[in-house]
């Protein structure tokens, strides 16, 4: 293990740890909150495969979470499988509508690249909203059979911090694998990449796939947790909200989307329990963020630890 | 016209009902390209995503009602409202950009981004402030409350003006961006902004001219739009999707593409409408995803290896 | 009455600190000496226009009822929340208002799939809540569960009036436009049902079928003048009729249609804003009019929300919101106690005193209907904008 890999795994284990405390802290509300988070996070941390390591940004992500969702809740629910075949199901399944997807939208970049993945994004929220027989349309699909043993609020928090925690993880390891490494260098030039032998597009694809993949675990713990999937999981405003999170903890580094997930959840849940004008008072808070830290919450950490090293 | 029973679509045999639909396709069309302009220009210049257009649109539309209710609508008070709207939103934008986002140029475009879904949380949570939770309503103009005459059909005549002020906008802004020497400047600055720089021109300023002038004419098409519909919170967030359709069919910056893609938008939606009833939810989505895969860079847009 | 966000002291403070320490000061429980009432209405975005005024009604009851002493020697507390007209969101909010705020009992709601989530997390915590606002069937039916109450109208109610106004007009060939949702289809299929009971000589020609939200009503204008319709029913609701009737009208379609709508076209809300520009031969619908007290509790109670609200002209949502309150103090008061499982006995069968009449929960369906005025909307001499006239209550079916 590389010097700097080793603090970044030590610092893992610690956070773990300390959420697995979290149920100690003796309040539910709190336990609510940690799971929310870690699912955002995980969904964050999905998106960021795509814009931080390949420069793509997509604007459907939400997609994949909501087909997640709806798949593991239907698999669940109404065909009654149980949960060790029903979840890899539905992972497997946002995992493959990334495939197809994918393949049309890595032709394109910038901005069209965005706005495809809107587009197609947009069809998966309008499938949901019309197929009311299997995914209950707008009423959403209330009710999902949760198995019994992650039935409990607190089991459900294991639950997730196990599968979170597993899901970057392994995110870690294909991040920082050679396949990672590449991608950072086609989002860096993919002119020369090319060059130099790279297939630019089915690298972009890998990535996406991945990306979506990893959403549609977010997507079926989302699903579980709430005990329902509702239309709205899939709308763009959701898409622009992850893409908020992953902007917000700042790009190009691995942990940064997680760190923003958790910050502007919190602050979107937390404002809204003091004043009705919360838009107002998140929408000026992320002003002075982005005005003021160029480079994310990440940014301002790193740059704290740096002035702290250089001093002692 | 005589009754059709069942289904509707036996209708577009009939002339009358085409007419009604060709009328419909075109001002739906031209209203949502006098907004979609604005935004159009700015990211074609700017490159910046800019979300906030539509809560401007929505300021423009409150800005005309409140003008109105204040002249308790006399005659000539709309187009006032209507002046007024763009010219609160033109220094809005000012301030925004002076103040904010002109320090945000060198930063990843992405952060731009941010920004603005930043400024639609408190441009709209102002607007909430100021104007309350009320839906409004703004009174069609004096003398275009009726329709006009064809002979063998009537038609409103408020959206026939959209229609006029549309076109109007479109080779107004053709004429400034290809006749004068500002529009040269951001006409190259769509292209080549090292360039430009390189030159010796002044490109922050083309900047905020151009981040006020589109802001201007989101606040001009708000008001504009505001006789149709209700005037209420929440009517920035559908209009927004729709500009950004358009100014990506189009082709980036362009403003003919931008024309085109807002009567091709226009068209899919009324034929849309009554060919494929089950699917209005998405048939302008598919509109883009069917030009996209076709064009990848829209329909006037050049390809990014050949701008390079 | 200052709206009732801030939760404790500390809350009004708006620094990260306080908020941080307030976020993981875990539960608080409801004090011994308070009863705690979280609410979730939509007060930012387009929902606004109907969860601020909800929220006045909802003020107006717990204002009233402190006043009086409280419950069982307990005040109300309100803790409110943004449900931001969505599900996902709305259940967080609900979950916080249980587990930190510790309330006793959940109301509001306005879209079908929030009341449904809000529902949800109801059931999983054991907390009662009563629907204002939502009016989807499935609340009551499916997914009914021992804490769920419905005190809003429903579908099948709604086009059960609409087809008697159908028979009363002679209307014969219809046009149905609905919103392309769960409530617009439901209310369609409510319509379908009611139409050979009371109309059996009208008939449905075209269905019509816009989105959630559509602004530009121009292909379905000119679809049902092409028709050959003479009546239109409809569930357009709020903005969507709005735009519907103002791009309607040039084309003088009021004159050749009688247009009967669901969706509370006939309330304050609707007809004070479109003032002159609210189309002819429109009958409509709402839960309450200022300017029309059959009751004595209804004046006493128009009285006290027009102090309130600061205007006469007071809207139509705020007895809704004030029901659900007054029906959850009722039940605790039967009860004894805010116990939910004892609550939930209690509201079963239980009839309240309501400024618009009896309102009776029933005691297997967990709803109870309200009635709703139904009637034409003319232009009558000294009125600012267009009333019903004449105002018929139409009860809800025993």
């Amino acid at each position: 293990m590389q010097g700097k890999y080793k603090a970044t795994f030590w610092l893992s284990v610690v956070l773990v740890a300390l959420l697995l405390l979290v149920p100690a802290l003796g309040s539910k509300y709190l336990v609510d909150l940690t799971t929310e988070i870690m699912i955002y996070a995980l969904f964050a941390l999905s998106l960021n495969v795509l814009i931080g390591y390949s420069g793509n940004i997509s604007f459907g992500h939400a997609a994949y979470f909501a087909i997640g969702g709806y798949a593991c809740a239907i698999f669940l629910t109404t065909y009654e499988w149980p949960l060790i075949i029903s979840m890899p199901a539905a992972i497997v399944l946002a995992g493959l509508a990334a495939a197809f997807v994918g393949y049309f939208c890595i032709r394109l970049t910038d901005i069209y690249f965005s706005m495809l993945t809107l587009a197609f994004g947009m069809l998966v929220w309008a499938v949901a909203f019309k197929w009311r027989g299997v995914t209950g349309g707008d009423d959403g699909f209330v009710g999902v059979a949760v198995p019994e043993f992650i039935g409990d609020r607190y089991a459900f928090f294991y639950f997730t911090l196990t599968v979170v925690a597993l899901s970057t993880g392994l995110l870690w390891l294909i991040c920082h694998s050679a396949f990672g490494r590449t991608l950072v260098a086609v989002r860096e030039n993919r002119m020369r990449a090319s060059f130099v032998g790279v297939d630019t597009r089915r690298l972009r694809l890998t990535a996406f796939v991945v990306a979506g993949t990893f959403a549609g675990i977010a997507g079926s713990l989302f699903a579980m947790y709430n005990r329902g999937v509702y239309v709205e999981s899939a709308f763009w405003t959701e898409s622009g909200q992850v893409l908020i999170m992953t902007l917000l903890g700042g790009l190009y580094s691995f942990f940064g989307p997680a760190l923003g997930a958790a910050v502007l959840y919190t602050l979107q849940v937390g404002i809204n329990q003091y004043t009705e004008y919360w838009p107002v008072v998140l929408g000026t808070i992320l002003l002075i963020i982005i005005m003021f830290l160029p480079n994310g919450l990440v940014g301002l950490a790193q740059k704290i630890s740096a002035q702290f090293s250089r001093r002692t | 016209m005589p009754p059709i029973e069942g289904k509707t679509m036996s209708m577009l045999a009939n002339p009358t009902f085409l007419f009604y639909q060709f009328m419909n396709s075109i001002s739906l069309g031209m209203n949502i390209f006098i907004i979609a302009a604005g935004l159009s220009l700015i990211l074609g210049v700017l490159r910046v995503i800019n979300f906030a257009h539509g809560a401007f649109f929505m300021v423009g539309a409150y800005v005309c009602w409140s003008t109105v209710t204040y002249l308790d609508g006399a005659t000539g008070s709309f187009w006032l409202g209507v002046a007024a709207a763009a010219v609160v939103l033109g220094v809005v934008a000012f301030v925004i950009e002076r103040g904010l986002l002109h320090y945000l140029y060198g930063r990843e475009h992405l952060t731009q981004l941010l920004f603005t879904f930043a400024i639609v949380l408190v441009v709209g949570d102002l607007a909430k402030m100021i104007w309350g939770t009320d839906q409004y309503n703004v009174p069609y103009p004096h003398g275009l409350s009726g329709a006009v005459n064809f002979g063998f059909a009537l038609y409103p005549a408020y959206p026939l003006l959209l229609c006029a002020i549309g076109v109007v906008v479109a080779v107004g802004m053709w004429l400034v961006l290809s006749k004068t020497r500002w529009g040269r400047i951001i006409r190259a600055a769509t292209q080549d902004r090292e360039m430009l720089s390189a030159l010796g021109m002044n490109v922050p300023l083309v900047y905020t001219g151009v981040f006020v002038i589109g802001s201007a004419l989101a606040g001009l098409g708000g008001a504009l739009a505001a006789p149709r519909v209700a005037v209420s919170p929440g009517m920035d967030a559908t209009i927004i999707i729709e500009c950004f359709i358009v100014v990506i069919i189009g082709g980036l910056g362009s403003l003919w593409g931008s024309f085109l893609g807002a009567l091709a938008l226009g068209f899919v939606t009324m034929f849309g409408t009554v060919i494929f009833p089950d699917w209005e939810l998405v048939l302008a989505y598919v509109l883009m995803l069917g030009i996209l895969l076709w064009r990848p860079w829209g329909l006037f847009g050049v390809s990014e290896e050949e701008s390079h | 009455m200052k709206r009732i966000f801030e939760t404790s002291v500390a809350g009004r403070a708006f620094g990260a600190a306080a908020l941080s320490v307030a976020l993981l000061s875990g539960a608080n429980g409801a004090g011994a000496a308070e009863i705690k009432i979280g609410v979730l209405y939509p007060i930012s975005g387009g929902g606004a226009i109907y969860g601020g005024p909800a929220m006045q009604g909802h003020d107006l009851a717990v204002d009233e009822i402190n006043a009086a002493g409280g419950v069982l020697g307990m005040k109300f507390v309100t803790a409110a929340r943004d449900s931001k007209l969505n599900p996902a969101a709305a259940a967080a909010a609900a979950k916080e208002l249980i587990t930190k705020e510790g309330v006793n009992v959940l109301l509001g709601g306005l879209a079908s799939s929030v009341g449904l989530a809000i529902s949800e997390v109801a059931r999983q915590e054991g907390v009662i809540y009563i629907a204002t606002i939502p009016k989807t069937i499935k609340l009551t039916t499916t997914k009914l569960h021992p804490y769920v109450f419905r005190t809003a109208s429903n579908t099948d109610f709604e086009g059960d009036a609409m087809a008697q106004i159908v028979k009363k007009v002679d209307g014969k060939k219809l046009c149905d436009i609905q919103l392309d949702y769960a409530y617009g289809h439901d209310l369609g299929d409510g319509i379908a049902k009611a139409l050979p009971k009371h109309a059996p000589n009208a008939n449905i020609v075209i269905k019509l079928r816009p989105k959630l939200g559509a602004t530009d009503f121009n292909a379905y204008i000119t679809q049902i003048m092409g028709s050959g319709c003479d009546t239109v029913v409809s569930g357009l609701w709020g903005n969507h009729f709005v735009n519907f009737a103002k791009q309607a009208a040039p084309f003088g379609f009021f004159g050749n249609h009688v247009y009967i709508t669901g969706g509370e076209i006939a309330s304050h809300e609707v007809a004070s804003k479109l003032a002159g520009d609210y189309p002819d031969n429109v009958w409509s619908n709402t839960y309450e009019l200022w300017y029309h007290s059959p009751t004595d509790a209804h004046k006493k109670f128009q009285a006290r929300l027009a102090k309130k609200a600061d205007t006469e002209a007071t809207a139509m949502w705020p007895v809704l919101a004030y029901n659900g309150v007054m029906l959850y103090k009722a039940a605790v008061e039967k009860a004894g106690s805010t116990d939910a499982d004892k609550v939930s006995k209690a509201l079963e069968g239980l009839t309240i005193d309501t400024p618009m009449g009896k309102l009776t929960m029933d005691a297997k369906s967990h709803q109870a209907n309200t009635g709703q005025f139904w009637g034409p909307m003319k232009k009558v001499a000294g009125k600012p904008y267009r009333v019903m006239d004449p105002i018929t209550f139409v009860p809800p079916p025993e």
